[in-house]
């Protein structure tokens, strides 16, 4: 497992650049996802309510890879800005197949918690990515 | 009590009341172990799950709930998921499968 900062990408008032996360396809690390995007947008400033979306978002992410039977590596990053929270995931694949998913319960609980999501096939890979807009926060 | 195991997502037992109880995180790694303990109890009655302690849920812990749903149709009885925490809640409203449950120690 490994992780990364790139400083040199985009940045917000509190996060400079995207966090990347490099994970075994197995399923203990759908938990080590759900926490690091939770920390990640905890230092953000994100809302409960926004944090527990995202958490249900990676973990849904995390486990359509993990059975889309191209187990390897899933590769995770997390990006924020003054609008939105992105999350993209990714896996080590020679065609779009999620394999043996229930994907439509998934796409179900992904499009409550999310404000829009997408797959693709992107050079040998899984790409799935999901943008969260960040609720306003009430002026203290 | 009969402990029916635990990994890094959940503990999962059965009490002295015959109740499915379980703590943590039910997700792709947590749902197996709550399948176990499902199925040691189904019978003829109503199979109870305590979800009070539950912190997290996705739709891999809700398949393990519908699919014993589907089970205790099938046998004519029912599942019961007691004080189910706010997060089992939202997950079942927002995929429409509340009413595949009956529940206990719930506010109305």
């Amino acid at each position: 497992m490994s992780v990364s900062a790139d400083p040199s990408a985009s940045t917000s008032s509190l996060i400079s650049g995207p966090v990347t996360l490099v994970v075994p396809a197995v399923a203990a690390m759908v938990r080590v996802g759900r926490l690091t995007a939770s920390s990640v947008a905890s230092i953000a400033d994100l809302s409960i309510d926004d944090i527990d979306d995202i958490k249900i978002a990676v973990s849904e992410m995390i486990t359509l890879l993990i059975q889309s039977d191209n187990r390897s590596s899933i590769t995770l990053r997390f990006e924020v800005d003054a609008q939105s929270f992105t999350v993209e995931a990714s896996t080590p694949s020679s065609a779009l197949d999620l394999g043996r998913n229930d994907v439509a319960l998934a796409t179900a609980v992904l499009d409550a918690v999310s404000d829009r999501h997408e797959v693709a096939h992107v050079d040998d890979r899984i790409l799935m990515k999901m943008v969260k807009t960040i609720s306003p926060r009430p002026e203290s | 009590m009969e402990e029916i195991g635990k990994n890094e997502s959940i503990r999962v037992w059965i009490d002295a009341d015959g109740a499915v109880v379980a703590v943590g995180d039910i997700d792709l790694a947590g749902g197996p172990l709550l399948d176990t303990a499902i199925l040691r109890l189904e019978g003829s009655t109503p199979v109870v799950i305590d979800l009070e302690a539950v912190e997290f849920i996705d739709s891999s812990g809700l398949r393990s709930l519908l699919a014993a749903s589907r089970r205790a149709d099938a046998r004519g009885t029912t599942v019961v998921l007691r004080k189910p925490s706010a997060g089992v809640l939202r997950l079942l409203s927002i995929t429409g499968t509340t009413e595949q449950f009956q529940f206990e120690g719930v506010a109305p």
